[in-house]
This record gives C-alpha cells, sequence and structure tokens, in this order.
C-alpha cells in the first residue's frame, strides 16, 4: 500500500512539473506585408525550424507583392481589369481572396468593406509612411460615398469576374493579414508543426501549445506603455486588435486614424479599439475593423452577424465592453477598468 | 491514520513548492536585449551597463538607449517615429520596431510573462 502511494505521487510529481523540461522555442522574423513577422515554433527539430522559416518568409513575400494595395501587383492588376467593367477570367488563388472577403464584408452588413480603396487612397493610407497632415476635401469625400462601392457590386458569373461599379477598389489591408496568416499556418501545419504561432505586427494566430500549457497572450494598452490584460489561447485560435494608434496623422489638435467608417467617409470616432477572438485570422481581422465602425452601440448585432464569440471593445471614454464569454477569458494586468457586459453573443 | 496517510500528507506539502515554481512563475527580469536589423541575424546584447547603441537601417542609424534595465528607440530617420512613441520596453517579451528602418528591438529573459503580444 505505502510502497504503492509513493510510487504513484512520484509519477505524479514527475508528470506534473517536479522536473522542468527543456521549452525549446524557436523564433525568426522578418518584414512582409508592411509589418514585423514573428514566428514562434515549440517542439519542432532543427530541420522543421529551417523549412519553416524560409518557406514562411517566401510565401509571404509573394502574397506581400502580389496583394499590395497600392504597389504594381496582382491585385492592381485585379482592380483595373474591375474598373473597366468587362468580365474576366481571375486566377484561382486571387479570386478565393476576392470572395473570402466579399463574404466576410457582406456578412458585416459593409462596415468591413474591402471595395473602398479609393477612399483610403484619398486619405493618404496608401504609403508606407503618412505625410499628409490636413483631412481631405469634404467634397471629394462625399463623390466616392455618392459612388457607394460595395462587395455586392462584384459578381461571379460563369467563372468570370465583373463589377458593376467602376469606383470598386480593392484595398485588403483589414484583411489580407488574417487571409495570409491563415495560409502560413496550413503551410506549417504541411511541415508537419503542431505548435507554433505566427504573429503580424500585433496579430496572431497560435496553434497547439507552449509545451503544457497554452500560449499566453498580452494585450498591449491602447493608451499608454504596457499590457492592459492577458489571454490564453486554445489549440487553434486567432486574436486580432484593430486601433485608432495604429496608423493615423493628427491635424488641428485631432487624430484621424486609417479605420474609415464606410457609410461616412471619415474616420470612426466613437472606438479606440476592438480585440477579436475567432479560430481563422482572416475572420478575427476584418471582424475587428468592422467591429471597430460599428462602435459600442451597434457591436454585439454585428459580431452575431458575423458569428463572433468573443469582443472586447474599448470606447473613447475608456469604458471597456465586452460579452460575457469574453469576460471570462479575459484577465486585466493593470487596474480594472469600467466594465460594460453585453448579453450573450451566442 | 496510518502511517501511510501521514506520508502521503507530508509528500504531498513537499511537492507544494515545487507545483508552486513550475506553475506560477512571476514575469521574470528582463536580461537582455535582441536587437534585429532587416532580416539578419539577431544580436543579443546585456541589458547593464546603460549605454546608447547606433544601429544602421536602410534609412540611416536609429539610437538605441539602454537604462536601469529598460530600452527604448531614443532617435531614429523613419517619418512618423512610431517607434520612439512605443516609449521604454521594461517587461521581458515586450517588443517595438521602426519598419521604416527595419529595425526592432525586444527584451528577453528566462521567464517572459507573455509568448507573444497583441495589440
Amino acid at each position: 500500500m505505502l510502497r504503492g502511494i509513493v510510487s504513484a505521487l512520484l509519477v505524479a510529481c514527475l508528470l506534473s512539473g517536479c522536473g522542468r523540461p527543456d521549452e525549446p522555442v524557436f523564433r525568426d522574423r522578418f518584414y512582409a506585408l508592411g509589418t514585423l513577422i514573428d514566428l514562434s515554433l515549440y517542439g519542432a527539430n532543427p530541420e522543421q525550424q529551417l523549412e519553416a522559416s524560409e518557406a514562411l518568409a517566401l510565401t509571404f513575400n509573394t502574397m506581400h507583392t502580389d496583394w499590395h494595395a497600392w504597389e504594381a501587383g496582382r491585385l492592381a492588376q485585379t482592380n483595373t481589369l474591375l474598373a473597366g467593367g468587362r468580365p474576366f477570367r481571375p486566377e484561382a488563388d486571387i479570386l478565393a481572396l476576392l470572395q473570402a472577403a466579399n463574404r466576410l464584408s457582406l456578412q458585416s452588413g459593409g462596415l468591413f468593406n474591402p471595395t473602398i480603396g479609393k477612399l483610403i487612397d484619398l486619405w493618404g493610407f496608401h504609403a508606407d509612411e503618412i505625410t499628409v497632415l490636413t483631412p481631405p476635401d469634404p467634397t471629394a469625400i462625399q463623390e466616392l460615398l455618392a459612388l457607394a462601392p460595395s462587395a455586392a457590386d462584384v459578381v461571379l458569373e460563369d467563372g468570370q469576374l465583373v463589377s458593376r461599379n467602376p469606383a470598386v477598389q480593392y484595398d485588403l489591408g483589414a484583411f489580407a493579414k488574417g487571409y495570409a496568416i491563415d495560409r502560413g499556418i496550413e503551410l506549417l501545419q504541411s511541415l508537419g508543426i503542431a505548435h507554433a504561432i505566427i504573429n503580424a505586427g500585433g496579430d496572431l494566430r497560435a496553434i497547439g501549445r507552449h509545451g503544457d500549457r497554452p500560449w499566453r497572450i498580452g494585450i498591449r494598452h491602447p493608451r499608454q506603455a504596457g499590457v492592459l490584460a492577458s489571454v490564453e489561447l486554445s489549440e487553434d485560435e486567432s486574436i486580432f486588435t484593430s486601433g485608432d494608434y495604429e496608423r493615423f496623422f493628427e491635424a488641428s489638435g485631432q487624430r484621424y486614424h486609417h479605420i474609415i467608417d464606410p457609410r461616412t467617409g471619415y474616420p470612426a470616432g466613437q472606438t479606440v479599439s476592438v480585440t477579436v477572438m475567432h479560430r481563422d485570422a482572416a475572420t478575427a481581422d476584418a471582424a475587428a475593423t468592422a467591429l471597430f465602425v460599428a462602435g459600442p452601440d451597434e457591436w454585439t448585432e454585428v459580431a452575431r452577424r458575423m458569428g463572433i464569440r468573443y469582443v472586447m471593445l474599448i470606447d473613447r471614454d475608456g469604458v471597456v465592453h465586452m460579452n460575457p464569454a469574453m469576460q471570462s477569458r479575459v484577465r486585466f494586468e493593470t487596474d480594472t477598468p469600467e466594465v460594460r457586459l453585453s448579453k450573450p453573443l451566442s | 491514520m496510518t502511517r501511510a496517510d501521514w506520508l502521503l500528507i507530508v509528500v504531498v506539502a513537499g511537492c507544494l513548492p515545487l507545483l508552486y515554481a513550475r506553475f506560477w512563475q512571476p514575469a521574470g527580469p528582463a536580461n537582455w536585449l535582441e536587437v534585429q536589423a532587416g532580416d539578419g541575424p539577431a544580436r543579443v546584447i546585456a541589458l547593464s551597463p546603460d549605454r546608447q547603441l547606433d544601429i544602421t537601417g536602410p534609412l540611416g542609424d536609429s539610437r538605441i538607449e539602454i537604462s536601469g534595465g529598460k530600452a527604448r528607440f531614443l532617435s531614429s530617420p523613419c517619418r512618423n517615429k512610431t517607434c520612439i512613441h512605443a516609449g521604454w520596453l521594461d517587461h521581458t517579451g515586450e517588443l517595438a520596431a521602426c519598419l521604416p528602418n527595419r529595425i526592432s528591438i525586444q527584451l528577453l529573459g528566462r521567464h517572459p510573462r507573455f509568448d507573444a503580444m497583441n495589440f
């Protein structure tokens, strides 16, 4: 009896942590899609690490070139063809990309609108570094709004794509990063990698675990240095945050950021940041933008339409809006802010 | 209570500190700064003594300040100065980058609180 108990305890200790296993996290970084891509691998062997690093960088660089919103590339060619208004047969990968963006746009009720590239350009956000110092002429904004480009204007007929609105110009800035991360995770899985994070400039998808515990993610405070909150991710989950601090300029003491409300033509003004957790990164990316635009009054309705289950929105007064499922997963790392709980999303 | 019960209590009590140490690790202080320019190899340097480093990127030199176990971008030839506005990094795992000049810095330590940062 005694020997049995002691043996069981020793085994339990060894399995549960009295021993400290090596924690072989491999990290690599490279620049693509206008940001820093950070790869973390747990438990991969050296051959997998090297292969994954090289293949991921190559894939991301290809996507960067292909999908760039304002430089010459396959997306730019597609925009030119769409503007011509004549049907054309797109390549399969571009078609899949645009169809995924269109589907999410329609789910969001157009609050994530990937076809307002002209408006984004008018605001001066089609540049690696923002050089504009003033907002655009209101008349020019109204003229573009009146043309009302939307994902519903682009239709597929007999394998051919055609735009019924010449104002459609795709800008996948609120979607391409997520879609690319999903492709990157598929690539890692095809190489036999089970535990990884692909972090593209602070937005990420994680698969597997960090050894015997889940991956731990810190959510940076949108208005001060340091960490606002933390979460542990499930074994295949993305976390994306859209914030007004990412790309902006200031004029006459007012901040003009890059998340444009397609309904008004101006930066969405009620939200500071939105954090979304969802399995696939493309949906999380588009939803973070749509919910940012929706703001504190409309976000629950849009989240339900997009099938999102975990949301944290911080409004311009610093109030944190969350659904109960999100609250159960978030741990605040600073003084707990004022929290307004919504009804459950599902 | 049998002898086995007492032994069980003693062994479990003895394991508790070990389990605590294993599962409840506070974030350890950062010990090193990882500096990467472009896609080149990262340099890992000690966070003491206090000093300033000039790291060369495609736009010119970015100056990194190390002080009191913290690090920050002090100056950089980019236009928007987002890297400088990121301020001091003082927790293991925190990262700042000057995207136009392709320079990133990240604090490293033995027990990072987080595996990645979302922002």
